[in-house]
């Protein structure tokens, strides 16, 4: 009984794992193209935006809220990563775009912490405010300049090393720092604490504003830095870019099995959301599944997701 | 039906059967073939230690959980309810443990929520009948003999106050079977003693009433029988009058010590505050207890001490800690009443210890992973703190476990003031004995300790001078002369100003 019961709940929080293996068998029997290596590449190369921006939206989840401006940082960051590069070189324009995510995340975080709106109406906010912002900016035009961007960062979205594209190395690299500082630190313990209930971790001396605060930069980082790995791949700033991609992060982290509610979560269960975000929608594009039918299939995985979380919730 | 239920009624049938009932939680055994039979019109006092499975069984038997195996009856009836609403629609009511209200409503919504009277406006719309609504409301709180403002949101009332609403909802249904889980754990005398006379009423009209305590002197004077549960096992039965020692014996398995403390002399003055009324001193090695009735301000006070700010204007004031990060830094520790204040459910048991002290545990390479398992060992084994997994969430923890861990939270660091809200609420007698002693230790050792308890005789056994308050004033003092007691204390508190 106890064993067959801890072996129900290990195969119930592996689901998430189990749905993307299953989905990539499905995908291989269907299409030989599935494991080709350009497939493949192609695949990871999708994943990596949506990774690094799901890896702060998992600390605000955990963190007890929600953030649905990301899709809209991930634009205005590439057009004023674009716009700097040309002025004053590829650096300054890389952290230009990191600072103009770090900053909405900072502004997000100050009106949920200090003026206690509520996430979902401050973040809805902000989404069409940047997203306003970044085609003010830009007059609605991509951000190209004269003889395009600089080469050094298109060939950042290019190029490989040992056949890996830089990109998805960042992306790597960027959820080792992260899951290092959510599951290793006393700051990752914090947010554990305060998303699982506020006031205990406010009586137990954890400083839930600042902390609440810092996730919503940290998801402002993430997100700026999504968009300027997007504008390298689209070699360009685009103010559209990212739209509809909070959702999508949103669907990733729930995916991945963590709480809506907040206080749970693992990182690397995300990054196995993203994956089959990916691999859903590039498997349907293998098939030829036409868009529209694409955004029904999504929009239906999201849903069995919720439901597939509901159903761990009770089992553990 | 009319038939049978005049059968019962006259004569004393079981009403309630509950045959080899287990239950499993992962690998934890909760319940383990526990069969248990309820006279009609009787009230059963379900007793145990943490964990035992009291809240489990009920839970089963109010359609919480299902049961793994076994099987329940009613009236001789097959009876699981697959929801707790389906329970209830059968006359099944519990108060749970763990309250729930909705904060954002009025007391009276929240005691009605249910089966809210409704009337037609212009005869036509439906809608809520607030009148009716607050009548009932009224009437029912007014049966406790409570005094609590019907249209005041839920939020703003007291821990006791709550517990009183939530029993007040269960009364308002049409019960036969009420199961009340530890309702006493924070009300004071004389509430606890109104509710008694609404039980024993309630069973003099036939209601069938299941009531788990961990006071035993509440069993003496409430319960018909009463059923012993250890780890998930019936260890005894037995009907009035009750033989304190044999009960005992056979929650814990052990006869019990419970005298607490050492000699402690006073020495610096750890904290003082001035208050309307006069001082409010402790020093180290000494306990301060403070008493007073519902609504005495208690809990505020403590809050204050430990850093929390209510947001009135004017409570700037160097007497109190800055914020609560300060107040820990400073060694001082909290113990609110309410574990979901003070333990963050989802998290496990070893998180929960270090979340206070967590720089302390971490270096520059993140949480030094080996030194908290030290610590957290450590304080497990100290407090005795089952079941010993240090990664168990602290949901999975019956409720006397949960408070032991809160204990555990302030252990971990530099500890030299206490502030305790209630702090034996819902513990067993084993662990009450043992927090006692820990209190009693802390102070002997030097510490100092500010207690709050509507649990007269434990206020007065620990407390070195107990502070009479009253809507947050000092309204006299009992020192341990040769008044000290429970009489002087009263009469201080009942008073009028
Ligand atoms: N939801 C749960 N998940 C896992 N284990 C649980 C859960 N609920 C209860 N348990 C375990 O079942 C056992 C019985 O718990 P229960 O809450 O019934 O105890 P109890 O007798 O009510 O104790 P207390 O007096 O502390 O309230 C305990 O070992 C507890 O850890
Ligand atoms: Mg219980």
């Amino acid at each position: 009984m106890s064993f067959l019961g801890r072996w129900r709940t290990n195969v119930v929080n592996q689901i998430p794992a189990l749905v993307l293996v299953a989905m990539c068998v499905a995908s291989t029997l269907m299409s030989d193209r599935f494991l080709s290596s350009t497939n493949i590449t192609n695949v990871l190369l999708q994943a990596a935006v949506l990774a690094v921006i799901s890896v702060g939206m998992t600390f605000v989840v955990i963190g007890g809220g929600f953030d649905l401006s990301v899709g809209s940082i991930v634009g205005l960051s590439g057009c004023v990563a674009a716009e700097v590069m040309l002025r004053a070189g590829i650096f300054a324009g890389v952290v230009s775009g990191i600072a103009t995510g770090a900053a909405v995340g900072l502004a997000n975080g100050l009106v949920i912490a200090r003026a206690n709106v509520s996430p979902f109406i401050a973040t809805l906010g902000s989404m069409v405010f940047v997203r306003g912002l970044a085609l003010l900016m830009t007059k609605g035009a991509p951000v190209v300049g004269d003889d395009g961007l600089p080469a050094g960062f298109i060939w950042f979205g290019t190029a490989r090393l040992f056949g890996i594209p830089w990109p998805v190395l960042a992306a790597i690299f960027i959820f080792a720092i992260f899951a290092w500082v959510l599951h290793k630190t006393a700051f990752g313990t914090r947010v554990f604490a305060t998303g699982g209930s506020r006031e205990a971790a406010f009586l137990s001396g954890v400083p839930v504003r600042r902390v609440t605060l810092l996730v919503y930069v940290i998801c402002g980082i993430t997100a700026g830095i999504a968009g300027v790995m997007l504008a390298a791949r689209l070699q360009s700033g685009q103010p559209t870019a990212g739209e509809f991609y909070e959702l999508t992060a949103i669907a990733a982290v729930v995916l991945g099995g963590a709480a809506l509610h907040g206080g749970e979560g693992y990182l690397y269960k995300t990054m196995i959301g993203v994956l089959i975000m990916t691999v859903l929608t590039n498997s349907l594009n293998l098939m030829g599944v036409d868009s529209y039918w694409q955004r029904i299939a999504i929009g239906v995985v999201i849903v069995a997701a919720a439901a597939a979380d509901q159903l761990r919730a009770k089992v553990n | 039906m009319d038939s049978r239920r005049d059968a019962l009624d006259g004569g004393a049938m079981t009403h309630i059967r509950i045959a080899n009932v287990s239950k499993f939680f992962g690998a934890t055994c909760a319940l383990s073939d526990v069969s248990l039979e309820v006279k009609s019109g009787s009230i059963l006092a379900l007793l145990g230690e943490n964990g035992a499975g009291k809240s489990t069984l009920i839970k089963i038997l109010s359609g919480i959980y299902p049961p793994d195996a076994g099987r329940i009856e009613l009236d001789g009836q097959p009876a699981h309810f697959k929801s707790l609403p389906e329970a209830i629609a059968a006359g099944v009511v519990l108060v749970p443990q763990e309250l729930r209200v909705a904060g954002a409503l009025s007391v009276a919504e929240n005691m009605l929520l249910g089966y809210l009277p409704s009337r037609r406006v212009a005869g036509l719309l439906p809608c809520v009948d607030a009148r009716a609504m607050k009548e009932s409301a009224r009437a029912i709180l007014g049966d406790l003999d409570v005094n609590i403002d019907v249209d005041a949101r839920a939020r703003d009332l007291t821990f006791a106050e709550r517990q009183l609403v939530v029993i007040g909802r269960a009364l308002g249904h049409k019960t036969r079977i009420l199961i009340l889980d530890e309702p006493t754990a924070s009300l004071e005398r004389r509430e606890t003693e109104r509710l008694f006379t609404v039980l024993r009423r309630l069973r003099n009209q036939g209601v069938t009433i299941i009531y788990i305590s961990h006071r035993l002197e509440e069993v003496d004077i409430l319960a018909d029988e009463c059923a012993v549960l250890r780890d998930g096992r019936l260890a005894a039965m037995s009907s009035a009058p009750f033989e304190r020692n044999d009960l005992i014996h056979a929650m814990t398995g052990r006869e019990l010590d419970l005298q607490a403390g050492g000699a402690r002399s006073a020495g610096d003055v750890r904290v003082s505050v001035s208050l309307p009324g006069g001082a409010l001193t402790c020093r180290q090695g000494e306990v301060i207890g403070l008493g007073g009735l519902l609504g005495s301000g208690a809990t505020e006070l403590l809050r204050r001490l430990f850093g929390v700010r209510s947001g009135r204007p004017g409570e700037r004031n160097s007497e109190y800690p800055r914020d609560v990060p300060a107040a820990i830094e400073n060694g001082v520790g909290f113990v609110p009443g309410e574990r979901a204040l003070s333990l963050v459910m989802a998290l496990s048991v070893r998180d929960n210890i270090v979340l206070p002290h967590i720089s302390a545990f971490c270096t520059a390479s993140g949480r030094d992973e080996q030194k908290i398992t030290a610590a957290v060992v450590r304080l497990m084994t100290l407090l005795d703190i089952r079941p010993h997994n240090p990664d168990m969430p602290v949901r999975g923890l019956s409720g006397g476990n949960q408070q032991k861990v809160v204990f555990a939270k302030w252990l971990a660091g530099r500890l030299d003031l206490l502030l305790l809200d209630e702090p034996t609420n819902g513990v067993d007698i084993a662990a009450k004995a043992h927090i006692h002693r820990y209190i009693a230790d802390f102070a002997s050792s030097g510490g100092a300790v500010i207690l709050s308890s509507s649990d007269m005789p434990e206020l007065l056994g620990l407390s070195d001078c107990v502070v009479a308050l009253r809507q947050g004033r000092v309204v006299g003092r009992v020192s341990r002369d040769n008044t000290y007691g429970e009489a002087s204390l009263r009469a201080l508190l009942e008073t009028a100003v």
